[in-house]
């Protein structure tokens, strides 16, 4: 009695898809340019590229062994191949919901071709339809990584032009720099601002930092203790800091907070401020209108 | 003076401009002839150039303090210019007070600044 030689998954799979390549090639290919050609997102060669290495990195897998080694290289090429198609999508605009649409047609397109074949057993089939269903999971799964380390980055990238052009410090005259402070201090954005401050005092030889706190939401000990060092920096480059703009509320927590803010000049707003620098370099300000007094 | 360079530059202004010799560790090898020659020049300021000087530590700045109480002790006054952004960013956040020695942009204003 001649024993049946039982066929691995991988086998079953790929001899399905051998039967039905040029079939199964033409509908991704399709189905690519519906839902990427509209809108010009991937050209024709480019959608047709992508469904032929698609199938040959597929195959190539089913080739590799009797089960699917997650750890093998022709794996990972796989599950590269999709992060590098997705990022692409997203870089020229489109969106997740397409991208996974596709991801999803593909798998599907695998699972339509199992119904028209009746020589499998269930057990077979069955098999099949867990292997298909566990590759396609992680390469959606990688889709969403790649779209969400995009969200991220665009985020941090939002965040530092944020905090770069929140904090412009402006030479008003020679040898006084402003700087605003709006919002909160934490100690990255003390730390980038204090860099920027400290390379200006020196490149402009500037004598005085009148810094403008009205900006500033709310004062605790942290956002004291960065601009206490703030000052000292200031005051360690051989400027004069003046702080203007502190608000009946910062005043009440900086005396609530028992902070002492030292020798540092202090005025209400920021004309009194400019008005202090100038006395500091030892400027005198004079109208130039003469009306004739009757 | 090994260690640093000491010239005369008007009205009684020394200024010190620190070499790669400089031990800021060994003070007592310093200041007996610093203050020899300052009393010899008749020295009422003494600037301290730190162009050179990149990063200033704990250390570094208890030499500081200590040339400060020197000059002090004399009725001299001591200024230090020229601090590089870097030193500056690094002392603000070691050092928890205001230094007691006067800090001027450059060794031009310290010249021109009044005693105190």
């Amino acid at each position: 009695m001649v024993k049946k030689e039982t066929k691995s998954t991988n086998q079953l799979l790929v001899e399905l898809l051998m039967t039905r390549v040029a079939i199964i090639s033409n509908v991704i290919e399709e189905r690519g340019k519906d839902i990427f050609g509209k809108d010009n997102l991937l050209s024709t060669e480019e959608i047709s590229d992508y469904s032929l290495e698609f199938l040959e990195l597929f195959v190539t897998l089913l080739h590799a062994g009797e089960t699917i080694d997650r750890r093998s290289s022709e794996y990972k090429a796989l599950r590269r191949f999709f992060s590098e198609f997705s990022h692409q999508i997203q870089v020229r605009g489109s969106n997740l919901d397409e991208f996974v649409r596709y991801v999803q047609f593909l798998q599907q397109v695998f699972i339509e071709g199992l119904e028209e074949t009746s020589s499998l057993k269930f057990e077979e089939i069955r098999s099949i339809l867990l292997l298909i269903a566990s590759v396609f999971n992680d390469i959606l799964l990688d889709v969403f990584h790649v779209y969400l380390d995009k969200k991220e980055s665009t985020i941090q990238a939002q965040q530092d032009e944020l905090k770069k052009t929140s904090t412009p410090i402006t030479e008003i005259w020679d040898g006084v720099l402003t700087l605003p402070i709006i919002g909160t201090l934490d100690s990255s954005r003390t730390l980038m601002v204090m860099e920027k401050l400290l390379s200006r005092i020196e490149a402009e030889r500037a004598q005085v930092v009148v810094m403008d706190v009205t900006g500033v939401l709310a004062i605790d000990s942290q956002v004291s203790h960065h601009l206490i060092q703030m000052i000292r920096a200031i005051g360690l480059m051989g400027a004069k800091a003046i702080l203007t703009g502190i608000r009946p509320e910062i005043a009440r927590s900086l005396t609530s907070l028992n902070i002492d803010l030292g020798d540092v000049s202090t005025r209400s707003t920021l004309s009194e401020g400019l008005k202090e620098a100038f006395v500091h370099l030892g400027i005198h300000v004079d109208s130039t209108d003469r009306r004739e007094i009757v | 003076m090994r260690g640093m360079h000491l010239t005369a530059i008007g009205e009684g202004s020394i200024l010190l401009e620190p070499g790669a010799g400089l031990d800021p560790l060994n003070t007592d090898l310093y200041l007996e002839p610093l203050m020899s020659f300052l009393q010899q020049e008749k020295a009422r300021k003494l600037i301290y150039d730190l162009k050179n000087v990149p990063l200033i530590d704990t250390i570094y700045y208890n030499w500081l303090v200590h040339i400060h109480r020197l000059c002090s002790i004399s009725g001299m006054e001591f200024i230090v210019a020229n601090m590089q952004p870097t030193a500056a960013f690094a002392l603000s956040t070691t050092i928890k007070e205001t230094p007691p020695f006067i800090c001027a942009l450059d060794v031009e204003s310290a010249r021109l600044s009044g005693p105190t």
